[in-house]
């Protein structure tokens, strides 16, 4: 299908959105660092701009039936054209609603959280670029223009968790998300140049409509989609890319909120939705993703079991989600798994920035310190949490109960009931390791001695009376806000779906097996979650032990991610620096530079031989010249 | 003419050649002059060879003035020889070669 003409209005609240947050980036970074309230005032006023003009998009276009879009010619080489403009349909519509919002929350969360800080105008210029970014990766209509802003919005994630520099960690954490997203984007780039050099142009519309069978065999969709997939495991931190999500909570944790559970790491998951029927041409792909789904979420849930950290458990509790709507949309459910990626976004956002309190609070990681430290004196992070850990242990009527709900009705509809098994199975780890946190803080263990060291965060802890605070209303107002959101959400299921639908009625084709007993069982175990995580955390008697963690082996071997940093350690070390580097070192050292250096020499040594004639007795340089002469006249008289 | 005009160029040509060793093979600077004056009184032999043969009293002309421009470049060159002299207390070439060293010292 083609895209319709937009309007005036449209065109120009496309551009707002997505051009304020460049201005106010360039404007900060360029000349007010030196003022940083005014910075604030910038940053905020911008992505309050595109948050309104995202509102009315929605609510202007909430019936459409077909795409909006515009685009301009950019280069033309050959028979490939490369175009630049903005799409608008129904999912991008939503996304672009989540992410200003998100994005309006986090930063006014922000001046509390970050008051202070020396680095507060250089913060609110990384926010405003990845608001640009982010916002137009949405409302891209080719994917080359996808890539470009796919590849900013890294650029924006590594300045943002690195912000901290000085600590070595951070900026090691800033750096190794760089690198394996990159190294994801290079499968991506790959798959896009299949597609260019097959298909012939990049633009999602004609992608999705229907006949890239003709243009291209059936082997090579297939592959192209697997690598575009590669892209999508690097930036959602998928299996076997995930270990950089966990370190990327050096970051300040709004920016843990904003970038690396709502938003940034959900452009993995909105990419997949936006080329849902191109990956559908291709059921080996799409049985791949479930796999990869499957074993992320799996993988993630246990590796939550056993940290300490409080910003670690909803890193692993993220990665396990988006595999989960990873899951969703492999299994054909296009409405579910966009669905849960807006109820997530919700409530993982809370929740990270429920953490953010405590943490400015308390000024440690460690959920027991927390607990210990009197965490459950604060009231609106203490309630907030709790409404946010039982959306994402899926218990009714919050909205996470519906989309889980959506997505197990999807993987109930497939043959093999080996994916509806893990996905129950995901639910009750779920609940298991969110409400182990929530007891750890809630119901601190008594005054014992020798516990270890909290893990330390460099935002220290306030001493005063934290309720009257200025900062604290600041944080505390979003936190009100995307509670109600999550309370509010699940209702909206029906309406969402018919929107995101509208356009095209085929993404959704295949309805869901409506099984009337899974609800129940999965209710059923998210409760025996709670239970178990009461019964381990939640009584004032208990060992504070987990199931897992009496059993040492199995606990190591989740703390230390199944070794997966270990193993991409050695494979560095023994395979890419000792073999690869060291052989392109030597030929660097001894080809090109030997080379050059003979080269150098050759030339040195000739000249000093030739020299000789030069810098000698005047009676040489007359011999020349007779020579010279001699051979002139032979020339002259015999040629 | 008594002496064929190709006797002449070829007894040009000897002296030439004669002056032209003694100027490359000499130990002495004065020597090496000499072998120039040679060489021009070469030149100056063939020209009034030509003028012979072609009947032009130009020729004869050109030979006064290599015979004034010998002896200014003598005068010149001997100058030379006696600061380079007085310089380096040889008449040796070998010795005279640091003289044109272009190098900053």
């Amino acid at each position: 299908m083609t895209a319709a003409t937009p309007d005036t209005v449209t065109t120009a609240a496309v551009l707002l959105a997505t051009g304020l947050p460049f201005a106010a980036f360039a404007l900060i970074m360029a000349a007010l660092r030196g003022r940083p309230r005014l910075c604030a005032g910038l940053s905020i006023a911008a992505i309050t701009v595109s948050l309104s003009a995202a509102l009315l998009l929605l609510v202007r276009h909430w019936h459409m039936t077909a795409p909006i879009g515009a685009a301009a010619q950019w280069l033309v080489s050959g028979r490939i054209t490369v175009s630049i403009g903005f799409l608008l349909d129904p999912t991008s519509l939503l996304m672009l609603t989540i992410v200003t919002a998100i994005s309006f929350l986090v930063q006014v969360y922000s001046l509390g959280y970050m008051a202070g800080d020396p680095g507060f105008a250089r913060y609110y210029g990384c926010m405003s670029l990845f608001a640009w970014a982010m916002t137009s990766l949405v409302v891209s209509p080719t994917m080359l223009q996808l890539y470009v802003f796919w590849e900013l919005v890294g650029v924006a994630s590594y300045l943002l968790i690195g912000f901290w520099y000085e600590k070595f960690s951070a900026s090691e954490a800033g750096k190794k998300a760089f690198v394996m997203t990159r190294t994801g984007d290079v499968a991506f780039f790959l798959g896009l140049l299949l597609v260019l050099v097959h298909f012939g142009n990049l633009d999602i519309l004609k992608m999705n409509a229907g006949d890239v069978p003709l243009h291209m065999p059936p082997a090579m969709i297939t592959l192209s989609a697997l690598l575009i997939f590669g892209g999508i495991v690097g930036k959602s931190a998928q299996f076997p890319l995930l270990t950089w999500l966990p370190d990327a909570m050096e970051g300040p944790t709004p920016v843990s909120a904003l970038l690396h559970s709502a938003t940034m790491v959900a452009a993995g998951v909105y990419l997949f939705a936006r080329l849902f029927p191109f990956f559908r041409l291709s059921p080996t792909a799409m049985t791949v993703f479930l796999a990869i789904g499957t074993i992320s979420m799996l993988l993630a849930s246990t590796m939550a079991m056993v940290t300490r950290d409080i910003k670690q458990v909803w890193a692993y509790s993220t990665i396990s989600q988006l595999g989960f709507m990873i899951m969703g949309l492999a299994a054909g459910g296009y409405v579910a798994g966009v669905f849960h990626l807006t109820t997530h976004a919700g409530f993982k956002a809370l929740l990270f920035l429920c953490a953010g309190v405590f943490i400015h609070t308390f000024g440690t990681n460690d959920m027991f310190a927390i607990g210990r430290a009197g965490g459950r004196a604060l009231k609106i992070p203490m309630i907030c949490m709790t409404i946010g850990a039982a959306a994402l242990a899926g218990l009714p009527p919050l909205s996470g109960f519906f989309s889980k709900e959506t997505i197990m009705g999807r993987l109930a509809g497939l043959s093999n009931p080996l994916w509806l098994g893990a996905g129950l199975l995901g639910a009750f780890l779920t609940a298991y390791y969110t409400f182990r946190l929530i007891f750890a803080v809630a119901v601190p263990a008594p005054e014992k001695s020798g516990d270890e060291a909290p893990v330390g965060a460099p935002h220290g802890g306030h001493g005063g009376d934290p309720h009257h605070d200025r900062h604290y209303r600041l944080m505390a107002a979003p936190l009100v806000v995307l509670a109600g959101v999550t309370l509010a959400l699940g209702w909206a299921h029906g309406a969402l779906g018919r929107f995101l639908t509208a356009v095209d009625p085929g993404l959704d084709a295949h309805p869901a097996a409506h099984l009337a007993w899974l609800p129940y069982v999965a209710i059923g175990l998210a409760l025996a979650g709670v239970l178990l995580a009461w019964v381990e955390f939640g009584r004032t008697a208990s060992a504070r032990i987990g199931f897992v963690e009496r059993v040492e082996p199995v606990a190591r071997l989740f703390a230390r991610r199944w070794y997966i940093d270990d193993f991409y350690r050695w494979f560095l070390d023994r395979v890419v620096y000792a073999r690869l580097s060291a052989f392109c070192d030597q030929g660097d050292r001894r080809v090109i530079d030997g080379g050059l250096d003979a080269v150098a020499r050759g030339t040195v040594g000739g000249s000093r031989r030739l020299s000789v004639l030069h810098l000698s007795m005047v009676q040489y340089k007359m011999m020349v010249i007779f020579a010279v002469m001699g051979l002139l006249t032979l020339y002259f008289f015999l040629g | 003419m008594i002496v064929p005009y190709s006797h002449i160029l070829l007894l040009s040509a000897l002296l030439f050649v004669l002056g032209m060793l003694c100027a490359v093979t000499r130990r002495n600077l004065i020597m090496v002059l000499l072998g120039l004056e040679i060489m021009l009184n070469a030149g100056a032999v063939a020209f009034v060879g030509a003028a012979l043969r072609w009947q032009q009293i130009e020729g004869q002309t050109m030979v006064i003035f290599i015979l004034a421009v010998a002896a200014a470049e003598v005068s010149i060159g001997l100058a030379l020889i006696v600061f380079a002299y007085r310089r380096t207390g040889s008449l040796d070439p070998q010795s005279i070669k640091d003289l044109f060293s272009t190098e900053r010292p």
